[in-house]
């Protein structure tokens, strides 16, 4: 896998660290506190424009989670509870020392596996649009579920604004073939972590209260993913948690407002 | 060549509802009374096939009204009691769609038992979008498959002491098949092919080997399993190891021929209605698998006639018929169509004949049963085997 021809991220740094032995694509940029960004179904490349705004106010480190983008994923790693002991390596490696953890999506839920390992590493923890928390309780759903809609369907619904380029069938087959090879790492990786139990650890809630950070939870006022009782569950999950939705913004909030988003993180921190 | 009557067992009747005929179809579009006697007019054909001759095989699908068979061996449960001489194919068992490989085991044992040792079983992967009803994990497939398969296998041949089994996907802490298969080792193993490639494995293990409606792709699956089998083994595979799968509509006149394929037609139609994220589950085919497909675009996996262009979905009796997924006509006609695309695919020893399907009534495919048996089957019976030098035809 290469991790060139990104060129939405090139006001950063794209390289391939070693961690115990996998390759993980990272990401780093901009300067000031240091922020760990863990990206959603969207990959790192769908993170771009949150990520120059997230470079102005911190030093970001933003890897591609095992089998997404362009990093390997040892055998055995199968579920986002191994991912959180992913990270807590990973942060061990980059010599990470509390930083904000920001989860988007898929990554909210990698972000709290993470820290309810290990709950005095990070400074803060900011989740947008978290998933993780069980999604449906028998018959009833919380969380669109994005194995049963068509590309086109899903890519439409991620977000307020323009989908991205890849959720267009006859655009995806003409992409580079670098980039198809992305998105279908990305979607496969999806369905490795997320297909059942759907997007969720059954055991997180159970863990959530171990969390000491300061918490901020961000939702999109219009997402169509998530639904209102799935953001109370969060609520009651991490009651610590500042809670606020952004306006104008889908389920893919920090694309559809990265400027706001990354004002909001800086507020959070007071930087 | 041997024959083997196969039906889909569609309930027919939902064939006129608007949308998807699988995965996502509402069940109250189900009659249960219309599927039970449907159900029962599939079984009375498959007794025909039986008493004409011919061989018999099923398949299973899952919330589909193309296809009510939703276990192969329920239906060869069934068959195994009613019938007497013909051999009794699953084509086959959704292997990585199972969460229990033993149970199967059990199953193959016990219609092997109850067939006098007439059962032949088809392991394959099973459709991707039937991930969405078995909801097994799409990831890692194969080597789930291959799992399930060595764990079969084992417990089927095992002659020794009852073992355990720690593996990577499966855990048991006794094996112990009561009954066990008759045929020993093991029933004869099939598997479905559409590449050479995939020819391949089942030419390097000596297994059966079929291919669905494939048309010219034919030749290079049965060529792949030939260069494989002959490295493996060091000689020729026998044709017998080798099956195509067709629809076959057979009248003692043309005009009558062709009305019956109308009618069967349905099947082509109603197999291609499914909405397009269930066709390819995210994490089922590999990346790489999944790159080539885009970029080869839709039309690359159809078969193809032979002017090269990809065969219409809703196409004429006539394009199907050029691109070898339908022979359409008198005995005489559908023997020369056969004994033609026999030829040109290098030969192989089993018509996987779907001599009913979509909706031909029970009478027609009475008739076309009737008529192949007496007429074609003997014929096809005393086709030579090829001996074709392909050696370096396999691609793909």
């Amino acid at each position: 896998m290469g991790t060139a021809g990104l060129d939405e991220l090139d006001f950063g740094k794209l390289s391939v660290v070693d961690l115990l032995g996998t390759e993980v694509e990272m990401f780093t940029a901009g300067q000031g506190a240091p922020l760990l960004f863990l990206h959603g179904l969207d990959g790192l490349e769908g993170s771009a424009a949150a990520l120059r705004e997230l470079a102005g106010s911190f030093t970001v480190f933003a890897p591609s989670h095992p089998g997404f983008g362009a990093s390997a994923r040892p055998a055995r790693l199968n579920r986002v509870d191994d991912l959180g002991y992913f990270y807590l390596d990973l942060m061990d490696l980059l010599s990470l020392d509390r930083p904000l953890v920001v989860g988007t999506s898929f990554g909210g839920w990698v972000a709290a596996e993470t820290l309810t390992k290990e709950p005095a590493r990070a400074s803060g923890i900011v989740l947008a649009s978290p998933l993780g928390l069980p999604t449906a309780d028998r018959r009833e759903q919380y969380v669109a579920d994005i194995f049963m809609l068509s590309r086109q369907a899903l890519g439409a619904r991620m977000q307020r604004g323009a989908p991205l380029p890849g959720s267009d069938m006859a655009a995806l087959t003409k992409m580079p073939e670098d980039r198809i090879r992305r998105l279908m790492r990305n979607d496969e990786a999806a369905s490795l972590y997320g297909w059942t139990p759907y997007m969720s650890n059954p055991k997180l809630p159970d863990r959530l209260h171990r969390i000491a950070a300061p918490a901020l939870v961000l939702w999109g006022e219009e997402d169509a993913i998530v639904s209102s009782a799935y953001r109370e569950a969060w609520r009651a999950a991490l009651p610590q948690a500042e809670v606020e939705s952004i306006a104008g913004a889908g389920h893919r909030l920090h694309a559809d407002q990265p400027a706001a988003f990354a004002s909001r993180l800086a507020a959070f921190v007071g930087c | 060549m041997k024959i083997w009557q196969f039906s889909e067992q569609a309930y027919h009747p939902a064939f006129q509802a608007p949308g998807s005929m699988r995965v996502t179809l509402p069940q109250h579009l189900c009659d249960p009374v219309e599927a039970g006697q449907l159900l029962n007019r599939y079984l009375d054909e498959y007794l025909l096939a039986d008493e004409l001759g011919l061989n018999i095989m099923v398949n299973e699908h899952h919330a589909a009204a193309t296809c009510m068979s939703t276990s192969c061996m329920t239906t060869l449960a069934i068959l195994a009691r009613q019938t007497r001489k013909a051999r009794l194919l699953a084509l086959g068992v959704p292997l990585a769609n199972r969460s229990n490989p033993l149970r199967v085991a059990e199953e193959i044992a016990m219609v092997d038992c109850l067939s006098g040792g007439r059962l032949e079983v088809g392991l394959v992967k099973g459709a991707a979008y039937e991930l969405f009803m078995s909801n097994r994990q799409p990831t890692g497939f194969m080597d789930r498959f291959w799992e399930a398969h060595d764990l079969i296998l084992a417990a089927l041949t095992n002659q020794g002491d009852n073992f355990s089994w720690e593996g990577e996907h499966f855990h048991y802490r006794t094996v112990s098949l009561w009954p066990r298969p008759i045929q020993q080792p093991h029933p004869p193993i099939w598997g479905t092919a559409s590449s050479a490639s995939s020819a391949r494995e089942y030419g390097r293990r000596d297994y059966h080997c079929a291919t669905f409606l494939s048309g010219a792709v034919a030749r290079s699956v049965f060529a792949g399993y030939r260069e494989a089998y002959a490295e493996a083994h060091g000689r020729q595979p026998s044709q017998d190891k080798l099956a195509y799968l067709a629809l076959v509509a057979c009248a003692d006149d043309t005009a009558t021929a062709f009305r019956r394929a109308e009618r069967m037609k349905s099947y082509f139609t109603t197999a291609a209605r499914l909405d397009p994220q269930f066709r390819n589950p995210w994490g089922f085919n590999a990346v790489e698998a999944n790159v080539r497909m885009l970029q080869a675009g839709p039309a690359a996996m159809r078969p193809r006639m032979r002017n090269g262009e990809p065969l219409p979905v809703d196409g004429s009796i006539e394009q199907y018929m050029d691109a070898g997924l339908f022979f359409v006509g008198t005995p005489d006609e559908v023997y020369s169509q056969l004994a033609r695309f026999h030829g040109e695919t290098g030969g192989f020893g089993n018509l996987l004949m779907m001599g009913q399907a979509g909706e031909l009534d029970h009478a027609e495919t009475a008739d076309n049963l009737t008529l192949v048996a007496r007429e074609v089957a003997p014929r096809l019976a005393e086709l030579p085997e090829h001996n074709l030098e392909v050696r370096y035809e396999a691609v793909g």
